[in-house]
């Protein structure tokens, strides 16, 4: 899958869970950026994206993610 | 050496002198007169708790490095890195904290004062650079100041490494809005600790210090002064920590956001005592959060309530603050499992915002919070079992011989107070320590400062949260 592919899918899964079809995500976005995205969503977040894409992810790999961007680059190494 | 005492002031204009003289151009001497007068700082309220400050330091600056190695090479030997420090400083928090409690009878080597705050920093500082937010800090100087930093290594704000030593590599010129800045909050921390905390103070110590003479009445009155008391206390302290800071420079952490304004308990956490609440957020809750994610609801629960316990036992071993904690983990876990409720009854009904659903909410969370802090006063059970019995024994006319004590003043100052949080949360654009107009600022500050003067208990008491 493409990487932008990744994004889009990502994408959705923050529209559906946090209930706004508004949000735009990109590589820079962070928690500050959306209202909505608190760290009670932020676990729900998670969830949904192992389910969707079929992955676990490390601990350390969740707690390091600074931005949307290391997500998905650490989706695309999982995906790969 | 209280922040509120001529001692302190004494020791910060002799810090200061050097500072911003001959030191001016050089961040390095800058950082090292830093260390050292912290030191000395910390060493005046007890030398013999030093050589521990300054172990604990080097352990912890040594392990960064090797951290920070390991994660290069991905070996593995990170994670235990990490986990070695996670065990000392817990270790050496236990050791000097709660030995008492683990073994009945014990008794520490020696009180080290401070102690759950510069440990909380040098945890965060191993999870950081585990985890790969920051570089390991090579200079040992920096990395001493940071921990050491003398307005905050008695009480904090806890300073994250991340936010703190980028501040210590760069300059520090005189900057005179900050040093003003800085002034400004540390007028506003002795207002809230002199004209309010040690003017009310009395009423409460006085109700709940005799508690089976008084009736519910009074008791609900001491718990309202009590909640105020206690925040015009340790927010009076955290601006002045703040203000000290500012003036030296540095942007010193938030540590209180107006917290009787929150519309909940879980608001009311993210404004009260913000820098651990943070702290305990990141690494504590969030950590359990992502470990417990597969058990649903449960597992946030449960992280809730461990974060929330936590924050309660993090001021001693006391059955009020673990009291304390799971009072307050009732209402969190109650708040998050009807969070999806409250949201789509807010959007249906437009109230997002209204002055009539805030107002109400705002009242029931002061109730929740003051209930929250009697416990959180109580040593025993049993303290608390005669508060519960003596409210049961119904109203009657109100306690006053403290009520004299605090007065006119006390209530003024109390209304003050008020009136500068109404103004900050709605965004009124009234000012006057902030106004644009340079006469209307220094009237403030003078009119504000002559009032501290006037109105203040001025005997220099200590703080509640130097204890901790």
């Amino acid at each position: 899958m493409e990487r932008n592919e990744v994004l889009a899918r990502v994408q959705d899964i923050f529209r559906d869970v946090l209930d706004d079809d508004e949000i735009v995500l990109s590589d820079a976005t962070t928690a500050d950026d959306i209202d909505e995205w608190d760290s009670l969503s932020h676990i729900q977040l998670i969830v949904a994206i192992e389910k969707a894409f079929k992955v676990k992810f490390t601990s350390k790999e969740i707690l390091s993610w600074k931005n949307i961007g290391e997500l998905i680059d650490c989706l695309m190494t999982r995906t790969a | 050496m209280v922040v509120n005492s001529y001692q302190f002031w004494i020791f910060f204009a002799a810090v200061l002198l050097p500072y911003y003289t001959v030191l001016r151009r050089n961040s390095k001497g800058q950082n090292i007169w830093l260390l050292v007068t912290s030191y000395f700082f910390y060493g005046y309220a007890n030398w013999k708790s030093l050589p521990l400050l300054i172990a604990v330091t080097i352990i912890f600056y040594l392990l960064g490095i090797g951290i920070e190695k390991q994660n290069e090479r991905n070996t593995g030997k990170a994670r235990l890195l990490m986990i070695s420090g996670l065990v000392l400083g817990i270790g050496v928090l236990f050791y000097f904290k709660y030995l008492g409690v683990l073994i009945p009878g014990a008794t520490p080597l020696l009180n080290v004062i401070g102690i759950s705050f510069f440990t909380f920093k040098l945890l965060g500082y191993v999870v950081d650079t585990y985890l790969g937010k920051m570089s390991a800090v090579r200079n040992i100087i920096d990395f001493g100041a940071y921990v050491a930093f003398f307005p905050t290594i008695l009480s904090g704000p806890i300073d994250r490494p991340g936010e703190f030593i980028p501040q210590l590599e760069r300059n520090r010129n005189a900057d005179w809005d900050g040093i003003a800045e800085g002034f400004r909050r540390v007028v506003w921390g002795l207002f809230l600790k002199l004209c309010i905390a040690d003017r009310i103070k009395a009423y409460p110590d006085a109700v709940f210090g005799n508690v089976g003479y008084h009736n519910t009445t009074s008791i609900i009155l001491a718990a309202i002064l009590y909640a105020i008391e206690m925040y015009a206390d340790f927010a009076g302290y955290s601006e002045m920590a703040i203000g000290v800071g500012r003036i030296m420079g540095f942007k010193v952490r938030e540590n209180f956001l107006r917290p009787f304004f929150a519309q909940n308990v879980s608001e009311y956490w993210r404004r009260w005592h913000m820098s651990l609440t943070s702290w305990i957020t990141d690494y504590v809750y969030m950590p359990l959060n992502v470990a417990f994610r597969g058990w649903g609801k449960w597992g946030l629960y449960l992280a809730t309530s461990i974060n929330v316990i936590l924050i309660g036992i993090w001021h001693g071993a006391q059955w009020g603050y673990l009291l304390f904690g799971i009072w307050h983990s009732l209402f969190l876990i109650l708040a998050a499992a009807l969070e999806k409720n409250r949201k789509t009854f807010e959007k249906k009904h437009k109230l997002k915002g209204k002055w009539y659903y805030k107002t109400p909410r705002r009242v029931v969370t002061f109730i929740i919070v003051a209930c929250g802090l009697v416990i959180f006063r109580t040593e025993s059970l049993s303290d608390l079992t005669a508060i519960v019995s003596q409210c049961g024994k119904g109203f009657g006319p109100i306690f006053t011989n403290g009520l004299l004590e605090i007065g006119t003043l006390g209530l003024f100052s109390i209304l003050l107070l008020f009136f500068k949080e109404m103004k900050d949360e709605n965004g009124w654009s009234i000012h006057f320590l902030h106004s644009q107009k340079t006469w209307l600022r220094l009237a403030s500050m003078a009119i504000l400062f002559a009032y501290v003067i006037f109105a203040g208990e001025l005997k220099g008491s200590s703080f509640i949260y130097f204890q901790f």
